[in-house]
């Protein structure tokens, strides 16, 4: 095994702007004004490089000699300056690392190596610990980062225990409500006592079994509000209104939306009443009266989809136009960038997935008052700030990077949203009718799973975002952030 | 992505994958047997009934209690109680700097609003580039061929208001959404909607339920009296945080058919025009829109909008008319006089689904509408009630503060210290070998995403277009892709390196992707061959253009080793991601890739990137202005070179853009001129065809 190499690349001034905007950062949201400069580094590890390879790297992949100075093995740093460093948490996906270790493979056409990345922050002023701590604190989102050894390890090789078998939940069939309700209170689950109640009732009755624990997961999954809205499938047995005055209107919306039912099902219906028919409603009758001759129905659920006639070049074809809207209103508020760059991954998947090609985007937030200061932030929040412009930031870069255009970009601000932020997209997408295929799955059909690796982050995005939330999450839910397409 | 795969198609479509530097891997198989099963190590791990998956679970029961919102406290129809008592010339600037209303400029020009070459009107409009736009339009996407048809798409729904009543409120929505697609020019009764509602957590409290259930009510009026259907949405409900709840919330989208040629954009266009106001019509007792006058409003603005009548249009949201009028009015710098004296009320209500119409003279909205005259835009710079007046420079100020610290628009840029004078000398030599129709190479790196777009203006200029995606998952796929890049060029005439995100990026700096690449010997010994031996062309932009300049080729010509004195392109001095049209000016003619154009001509080209900021030493800049080496340069409205971030927006030295090799073969820059078209950008003066891929082109004639 080769040996690992350090190197710490800083830009120089002039083109030290990530530095500046820290120091800014550090002084005017922080308010700490005992921090006088600031220097940022950025630390690479790498093995699994030749010292050969690695010479023609530094100075083509790692740096660039009009704009950064190279410091190898040790960083040098005067007396007087405080010195700490940031890394991702393993299995959070890094570009940099990623980046630097395909594009070095591009230079050698060799083996790809192994590049981790860390920041490395360096502070001047008359600092205490306790305020060095504040700097890490607010640089650290702990949900995807930490704070990084300033030692060089042995070696790059995560270190990844073998997992155990799957295990059965032994007794699960058997267990009274009690025993079930202190199984259920240890799981973190996002379905319901009622729903694992459920679940018993069908390994006991049908699979004369117990199941399981990957089991119950891919039930709590299949079942979360994010899949099957739990909340928007509810019964309501009841909808009554306040009577006063604007009560009336509301009333009679409400028997419009019983008469037109009605209408659409016939009167002896057994659908429930639920939010979710409240809100199709509308359209359903639409559709029962010939209003919507555009509507592209299938058995496919992605997005929305109207067919409609596009002119090229003096010719009529037919096309398909899809949209979309998603929220990532979870994952944002906890991890702003990650939550941010998957809400536009999520929705873009969609008509994606109905052979659109998607051209716009449109973002819609919400969010708390970002011009307050970070010392008035409720304690088990991230600031609003630092919520907006982090989401800002990972939307952005998904965007641009993907090559999407966004036609516009609106914040909405609310005290509301500091319960949690509102991450809207939507996306909008075009192909030509006659390239869709669509068949009913036939047994003997393959599922593929196309696409590009991601990170652990992503794991559980669909429950976390379906859990109630308090003061803890923000140190026990992990970036919850779900898969990138 | 999950695909169900034909079992035949499966190898075909696993190589088409491969030839896009893509993983697919088959995981699974549909069976009769309706059983989902998953093994692992030998173990089957799961192993459950679909019928059971589908029931998806236990059917909670709940109550729900709708509260009914007082008349009185309608946030709809209020002033914002802090502007209720100021006088006209301060509440106007409060209302601008409020938070829900102030400017979020700062914001959205992270996000790249151009590519594609299809966006219709930029999300700021006019020759300032402040006024916010109400919709977003682009044209359907094509590989060839030309269209009008476009899309149009909106969004409406205030917080505010919703929280008052959330039945209203979503009513609103919609008529926002729908009035908002009117005013880009599209008919509204066309509109299809999706709609995305985040409630707070309902626990089992009924007044709790009440509120969703209200707001779908609301929009399902709206969608009927309209009849246009919400044919899609998703449901968020978990906006609670211990005992905050997140505002009841229906953000309604529109999307609706329209033409690109018949997009209106909202700044105001002229001086002299008369403005109206025309008011969503209401029900006295319910407060509920009138359906069927909206409808007719409807029908009439669509009708002007179609015979070109209508100048500019925005629709009223929070900050009441008031906003809307001078949002407008900052597009292009225009003054504003409202007809009459306006109350609080009247000027600052957030009367959502209103518009505000700048028509052509003597147009005349149908007289059975309800509408107001409102005032006539002016060219003396200021918005004039009565006796009072504001500066509309001093309205932009405070529009523009409140979020500068958040989202900054202000950061530092050089003056320009180095004069380059026109240079108007063409190289005019020509390459010894002809081609009737010259084959240009435009390699995809993993992270290019303006290739579809370069590609396209290659070819309707009429080159042969060939692009090579790199395969970069193997070492074999790195090898070949080498191996192919090295025969291409061989067979080409120009190389063209285009925008994007080679390696997101990363590591730390742009274009390290394809530089590295073209480090390879075998690659850097075919371009230097095309461009020494075979007086080839060669172009790279944006992410192309850092790749050129990092490998030496601009401004030496040759790729080289680079000195720590040589040009450089780096972060925006704004620190971030910039999308905005630029303003710039053609310095040199000398590059056969300007053939096109004259020294002096001034240009709209949309940038969209985080580090475009040319920095060099200023010797280097004089060597570079003295040999006609700088193209092109930012220049402000009067076409002088700028050293004021508003229009040289990544803070470049000496306002630089673009630079040419020595004989001005090898051009780098920073702005899209591929993203051209019919059409585009039509809210933002200037013409954007540079005629470079034309001219490119012609030189091998």
């Amino acid at each position: 095994m080769s040996e690992v190499i350090r190197i710490f690349v800083e830009k120089r001034d002039g083109f030290n702007v990530v530095a500046k905007q820290t120091l800014w950062d550090i002084r005017h949201n922080l308010g700490l004004r005992s921090v006088e400069d600031l220097r940022y580094i950025v630390r690479y590890d790498i093995e699994g490089l030749t010292k050969d390879e690695y010479d023609k790297a530094k100075g083509i992949v790692l740096s660039e000699p009009n704009a950064d100075v190279i410091y190898e093995e040790t960083l040098p740093v005067e007396d007087g300056w405080r010195v700490f460093a940031m890394e991702y948490l393993p299995g959070q996906y890094d570009q940099r690392g990623d980046s630097a270790e395909q594009c070095v493979q591009l230079l050698t056409q060799g083996e790809r190596c192994k590049v981790l990345t860390a920041r490395v922050i360096c502070l001047k002023g008359n600092i205490t610990d306790e305020e060095q701590k504040k700097v890490e604190e607010y640089l650290i989102n702990p949900v995807e980062s930490r704070l990084a050894s300033l030692d060089k390890p042995q070696t790059l090789d995560m270190e990844t225990p073998v997992p155990e078998n799957v295990k059965r939940v032994e007794g699960f069939i058997g267990w009274n409500d009690e025993e079930m309700a202190e199984y259920y209170g240890s799981m973190g689950f996002a379905m319901t006592l009622d729903d694992l109640k459920f679940c018993r009732d069908y390994f006991r009755d049908t699979e004369n079994r117990d199941p399981s624990v990957t089991e119950l997961r891919v039930i709590d999954t299949y079942w979360s509000d994010h899949c099957r809205h739990t909340t928007f499938l509810t019964r309501l047995s009841e909808v009554e209104i306040e009577k006063a005055a604007l009560g009336s209107v509301i009333e009679d919306a409400l028997k419009e939306y019983y008469a037109t039912r009605d209408e659409v099902y016939g009167k002896d219906t057994t659908r429930i009443v639920s939010l979710m028919d409240m809100a199709l409603m509308g359209m359903k009758s639409l559709k029962k009266k010939g209003m919507i001759p555009d509507l592209d129905e299938s058995e496919e659920i992605n997005a929305c989809s109207i067919e409609v006639p596009v002119t090229i070049d003096g010719k009529t074809e037919k096309w398909l136009v899809q949209f979309k809207n998603e929220t990532h209103n979870h994952p944002t508020e906890i991890e702003p960038f990650g939550g941010a760059a998957t809400c536009l991954g999520g929705a873009i998947r969609d008509p994606l997935s109905g052979r659109a090609y998607v051209y716009q985007a449109m973002r819609v937030t919400g969010s708390g008052d970002p011009t307050i200061p970070f010392k008035d932030t409720m304690h088990g929040k991230l600031p609003s700030r630092k919520i907006t412009t982090g989401a800002a930031n990972g939307y952005s870069s998904y965007g641009n990077q993907i090559g999407l255009a966004t036609g516009q970009v609106v914040e909405l601000y609310d005290k509301g949203y500091v319960a949690k932020r509102m991450e809207i997209g939507a996306v909008i997408g075009a192909s030509p009718k006659e390239n869709v295929i669509r068949e009913t799955p036939m047994p003997d059909d393959v599922i593929v799973l196309l696409g590009g690796r991601t990170g652990r982050d992503g794991c559980g995005g669909a429950t976390g975002s379906s859990k109630a939330h308090t003061e803890s999450s923000i140190e026990t839910c992990g970036a919850e952030v779900a898969t990138r397409t | 992505m999950a695909v169900v795969l034909d079992k035949n198609d499966v190898d075909k479509f696993i190589k088409y994958a491969e030839t896009e530097n893509l993983e697919a891997t088959a995981v699974a198989v549909v069976t009769e047997n309706p059983r989902l099963t998953m093994n692992w190590r030998g173990d089957t791990i799961v192993d459950l009934s679909r019928e059971f998956l589908n029931t998806n679970g236990v059917t909670q029961v709940a109550k729900a209690f709708i509260t009914a919102p007082k008349a009185e406290d309608c946030y709809r129809e209020a002033c914002p109680e802090q502007l209720c008592d100021l006088p006209f010339e301060q509440a106007m600037g409060e209302n601008l700097s409020r938070l829900e209303v102030c400017s979020q400029i700062g914001l959205a020009e992270r996000f790249d609003a151009s590519i594609g070459a299809a966006t219709v009107i930029m999300p700021f409009g006019g020759k300032t580039q402040l006024t916010p736009q109400e919709a977003m339009a682009a044209k359907i996407p094509l590989e060839q061929g030309e269209t009008d048809d476009a899309t149009a798409m909106s969004y409406g729904f205030i917080p505010a208001v919703s929280r008052w009543s959330p039945f209203h409120g979503s009513a609103y929505a919609v008529v926002e959404s729908t009035s908002k697609l009117l005013a880009i020019g599209a008919n509204p009764l066309t509109a299809r909607l999706t709609f995305q509602e985040y409630f707070e957590r309902l626990n089992d409290v009924p007044s709790r339920w009440g509120k969703p259930a209200a707001a779908l009510l609301g929009a399902m009026q709206a969608q009927l009296r309209l009849g246009l259907p919400s044919i899609g949405g998703k449901d968020s409900m978990s906006g609670s945080f211990e005992d905050i709840d997140v505002p009841p919330t229906l953000v309604s989208f529109a999307v609706a058919m329209t033409k690109a040629s018949k997009t209106v954009s909202a700044e105001f266009k002229k001086a002299g025009s008369k403005v109206i106001y025309v008011p969503v019509p209401e029900n006295k007792e319910t407060l509920m829109p009138d359906w069927d006058k909206l409808i007719a409003m409807y029908k009439a603005v669509y009708a002007l909008m179609e015979q070109g009548k209508v100048l500019s249009a925005s629709v009223v949201k929070e900050g009441g008319a008031a906003a809307s009028v001078c949002k407008a009015a900052f597009g292009n710098k225009f003054g504003f006089a409202f007809t009459k004296i306006l109350t609080n009320k009247e000027l600052f209500a957030p009367l959502s689904g209103s518009l505000v119409l700048e028509l052509e003279d003597g147009a005349q909205l149908d007289e059975s509408v309800v509408a107001y005259d409102l005032g006539v835009v002016t060219d003396d710079g200021k918005i004039t009630m009565g006796n009072s007046s504001i500066d509309v420079d001093e309205l932009i100020e405070k529009w523009t503060a409140p979020l500068e610290k958040v989202f900054p628009t202000k950061a530092e840029c050089p003056e320009v210290e180095v004069e380059a004078p026109l240079f108007t000398e063409r190289n005019t030599s020509s390459p010894a070998i002809k081609a009737a129709k010259p084959k240009v190479f435009i390699p995809v790196f993993p992270g290019t995403n303006c290739e579809v777009d370069t590609a396209r203006a290659f070819e309707k200029a009429g080159a042969e277009v060939e692009t090579l995606i790199v395969k970069n998952l193997t070492q074999s796929g790195i090898e070949e892709t080498i191996e192919r890049m090295e025969q291409i060029i061989k067979s080409s005439q120009m190389i063209t390196l285009p925008g994007g995100f080679s390696g997101g990026d990363e590591p730390d700096g742009s274009g390290k992707f394809i530089a590295t690449t073209f480090r390879n010997p075998r690659v850097a010994e075919a371009v230097n061959d095309l461009l020494k031996n075979r007086d080839g062309l060669m172009i790279g932009i944006c992410n192309g253009f850092q790749a050129l300049i990092k490998l030496g080729l601009v401004p030496y010509g040759e790729i080289r080793e680079l000195k720590p004195t040589d040009p450089t392109l780096t972060f925006n001095t704004v620190g971030r991601h910039i999308s905005h049209m630029a303003y710039t000016r053609v310095t040199s003619v000398k590059s056969p890739w300007f053939a096109g154009v004259e020294a002096g001509d001034v240009f709209a080209i949309p940038v969209s990137h985080g580090e475009g900021r040319f920095f060099a030493d200023l010797e280097t800049v004089k060597q570079l202005a003295a040999n006609g080496q700088i193209a092109t340069q930012y220049v402000d409205l009067s076409g002088k070179p700028s050293g004021d971030i508003a229009y040289n927006v990544n803070g470049s030295i000496c306002a630089i853009e673009g630079i040419t090799s020595p004989d001005g073969r090898v051009l780098g820059k920073m702005g899209h001129s591929e993203r051209k078209g019919d059409d585009l950008y039509k809210n933002v003066p200037f013409e954007k065809d540079q005629k470079l891929f034309e001219s490119g082109v012609k030189y091998f004639k």
